[in-house]
């Protein structure tokens, strides 16, 4: 195990930890942005260090394409390319394969896809995918698992859920760097809690440096997702990081840390910014709205990143769909505002002042109290009062 | 754009010759087809100077009538006597003198005769600074440093030059030596987006496959946040396949022209401005094959570079 993990604060099931690992040591609950193949789109390090980053993610499918796997390991790893001083988590592939290729099919074996460079079928094995990942050189490192749509139903998701038993062993085996790369299992099983309660108990007998929560964030409903959260960070340790792939929107982020969970990725900040659209304590600002040409306050009042500190709504209106510029100073902000609900998770359970921090974040959301129900159940069960944020039900509403 | 520092706008005029199928030029204006609509619009110098008013730059220039370096014939001539009278139509219409500088841009083509009737029209109107225009369009490099050592003599002393669409770091030092101010180009920016980075040497090229596997910096003795962060290997993954390639590229390429700027003002300030030309050119041409109209132009600029050329031997020249 390359890793230490220290709660230093709870509030129920919430926690506030210190993760220290290799290249840094960071506090959770964090988001980590999506770097994809070593760069996150328009930051550069100086920036993504000014705004608080302490992990990115890398794709290990992108990455073993360009540059691939061997350059990167000549070249002394991933951190040592990039110049990252801080923390990496590498994915194991599996996922792109899976969402990117058409031709892309699941055995025993691995994932066989028709490389996109020259049309040969290959296999992505269990080996392989933590061969590529000792070379990249991530702090944290995922198992390659069988992963199924959340809309799956069906022979299919046990299977998957049995199949990703077997091949962490696998993964395990092939590991070559345990000492300094952490390899976390993945929890699959579906929406199915008989599947997922056995995949949990296979992957905490592993006695793995930590643990995420897989094949979420796939269009599921949101009744669906948080219950599988809920039962997953009730299950696994307590004292290792529970890391929920794929979340994601603020609100859901916040709903998990209550539930227990620690670490999230997701690509909808940046990628909600190429569209135009900011995140705000509100929710969310969309700068190709017209009535932005003239607006000149900053995106958000409350936020001291740079782009608020610089630029004008009016601004960033005029670049937004037209300039590269529009996008990367939205993806600035986003992902400032990502660090700073991080920050704020970890420093308001740490100071006992949860429950406020999330009242805060609804009331700022639905100012009018329409909270979500499923958001009012995953508080209920995360034993937070947000009473005081909920409108009262009339007969129109529930 | 909060922009704390300096702006200069140009009059509109270039754009659209250059980027609209159907521009015309007449003496009332330039008119063209509106991108947006299809409209048929005029842009006259009194509308560029509005314009350029309302937008607030420090220096505006006046719309000029501009023609490619290459053309010949009565249409230079032409142009060049518009220009003239296109300058007094832009001084009546700039409603902002005591904040925004109306510059006047020289014209001519590459005819002597016309660059001087140019040159002293727009002397008389003691304008607050002067460009030479109409270059950096295909001529041969030996014409157009003869303009731009034409303009230097005759434009005053005491008020900026500066020359338009230049461009290269070479043509840059050139210039300098022959006493111009300032000067704009796209050149350092889009060939960061060809992967090309400018270092002391010439170019280099990040796409090509050497880069892969190359620890340096893009330039070891650059000190911009790109050679201080990243090596050339990691800009080579880069470049051409995302953003972040030409991004990187582009600040270390303008980092290279800012430290030009730098130089070529302290080398001067300092009493070493023939040193620097000397380390300028031998950095660029280290076997002594510097181009020879750089050669006659240093001449005429009474800079001694004999030291950095190769002595001529029957194969060269």
């Amino acid at each position: 195990m390359a890793l230490r993990f220290e709660v230093v604060g709870r509030f129920n099931r919430a926690r506030a930890a210190r993760l220290t690992l290799p290249h840094f040591v960071c506090q959770t609950p964090l988001f980590m942005p999506v770097g994809t193949q070593g760069t996150i789109k328009g930051l550069t390090n100086n920036q993504l260090e000014d705004i608080g980053c302490q992990i990115i993610l890398g794709n290990t499918y992108h990455l073993a394409l360009r540059p691939g796997a061997d350059l990167i390991d000549e070249l002394g790893g991933l951190h040592k390319l990039m110049n990252w001083k801080r923390a990496l988590l590498t994915d194991s592939g599996g996922f792109q394969m899976v969402s990117l290729l058409h031709l892309a099919d699941i055995t025993e074996k691995g994932v066989t896809f028709q490389s996109p460079v020259d049309g040969k079928r290959m296999l992505l094995t269990p080996e392989e995918s933590i061969q590529i990942q000792n070379k990249i050189g991530a702090d944290i490192i995922m198992a390659l698992d069988d992963v199924v749509k959340t809309t799956t139903i069906g022979p299919r998701v046990e299977e998957a859920m049995y199949r990703t038993l077997r091949w962490i062993d696998r993964c395990l085996a092939a590991h070559q760097k345990p000492a300094v790369q952490n390899l976390f299992g993945i929890v699959q099983g579906g929406l199915d809690p008989v599947l997922r309660d056995i995949c949990l108990r296979g992957l905490v007998e592993r006695n793995l440096p930590g643990y995420a929560i897989g094949g979420l964030s796939g269009g599921e409903d949101k009744d669906s997702f948080w219950r599988v959260v809920a039962q997953c960070t009730a299950a696994l340790p307590e004292d290792k990081p529970r890391y929920v792939m794929g979340v994601g929107y603020p609100l859901d982020i916040v709903v998990c840390s209550a539930l227990g969970a620690d670490m999230y990725d997701c690509v909808y900040p940046t990628r909600t910014a190429r569209f135009g659209t900011a995140l705000i304590p509100e929710g969310v600002l969309k700068l190709k709205h017209k009535v932005m040409a003239s607006d000149e306050r900053p995106i958000d009042p409350t936020c001291s990143c740079m782009v608020c500190k610089n630029y004008t709504r009016a601004y960033i209106h005029c670049l937004v769909t037209k300039d590269a510029m529009g996008s990367q100073l939205l993806s600035y902000h986003n992902l400032s505002y990502m660090m700073r609900l991080s920050r704020d998770l970890h420093t308001s359970i740490v100071e006992g002042r949860f429950p406020q921090f999330v009242q805060g974040f609804l009331r700022a959301q639905f100012p009018k109290g329409d909270v979500p129900k499923w958001v009012c159940n995953a508080m209920e069960v995360a034993g937070i009062d947000i009473s005081a944020c909920c409108a009262p039900l009339t007969s129109s509403q529930n | 754009m909060n922009w704390k520092r300096a702006l200069l706008t140009d009059s509109g005029g270039f754009q659209m010759v250059s980027l609209l199928h159907l521009a015309d030029i007449t003496e009332k204006g330039v008119t063209f087809q509106s991108p947006v609509d299809g409209k048929r619009m005029l842009l006259t110098p009194e509308e560029s100077i509005q314009i350029q008013n309302k937008i607030g730059a420090d220096i505006i220039m006046a719309l000029d009538d501009v023609v490619k370096t290459t053309t010949i014939g009565p249409r230079v001539e032409e142009a060049m006597y518009r220009t003239l009278r296109w300058i007094d139509r832009c001084l009546a219409a700039h409603q902002k003198p005591a904040v925004q500088n109306l510059f006047g841009i020289v014209q001519g083509g590459l005819d002597p005769v016309l660059r001087d009737i140019c040159l002293r029209g727009l002397v008389e109107r003691n304008l607050p600074g002067y460009a030479i225009g109409g270059l950096s369009g295909g001529e041969d490099k030996d014409s157009f440093w003869r303009v731009v050592a034409q303009c230097t003599a005759a434009l005053p002393e005491d008020k900026p030059r500066y020359v338009m669409g230049v461009g290269y770091p070479l043509d840059i030092v050139v210039c300098s030596a022959l006493g111009a101010d300032m000067y704009d180009c796209v050149y350092p920016t889009r060939t960061a987006r060809f992967g090309t980075a400018l270092i002391p040497e010439g170019v280099l090229k990040l796409k090509h496959k050497v880069m892969a596997s190359d620890e340096r910096p893009i330039d070891p003795t650059c000190s911009c946040m790109v050679c201080k962060n990243y090596t050339r290997a990691y800009i080579h993954c880069l470049v051409t396949k995302d953003a972040m390639g030409s991004q990187l590229l582009s600040y270390h390429n303008l980092s290279y022209m800012m430290r030009l700027s730098r130089d070529l003002h302290t080398s001067i300030v300092e009493g070493r401005f023939p040193q620097f030309v000397q380390g300028f050119l031998r950095a660029q041409f280290p076997k002594g094959d510097v181009p020879k109209w750089v050669c006659n132009a240093m001449e005429v600029a009474g800079i001694d570079i004999s030291a950095c050329c190769a002595p001529l031997t029957s194969s060269q020249n």
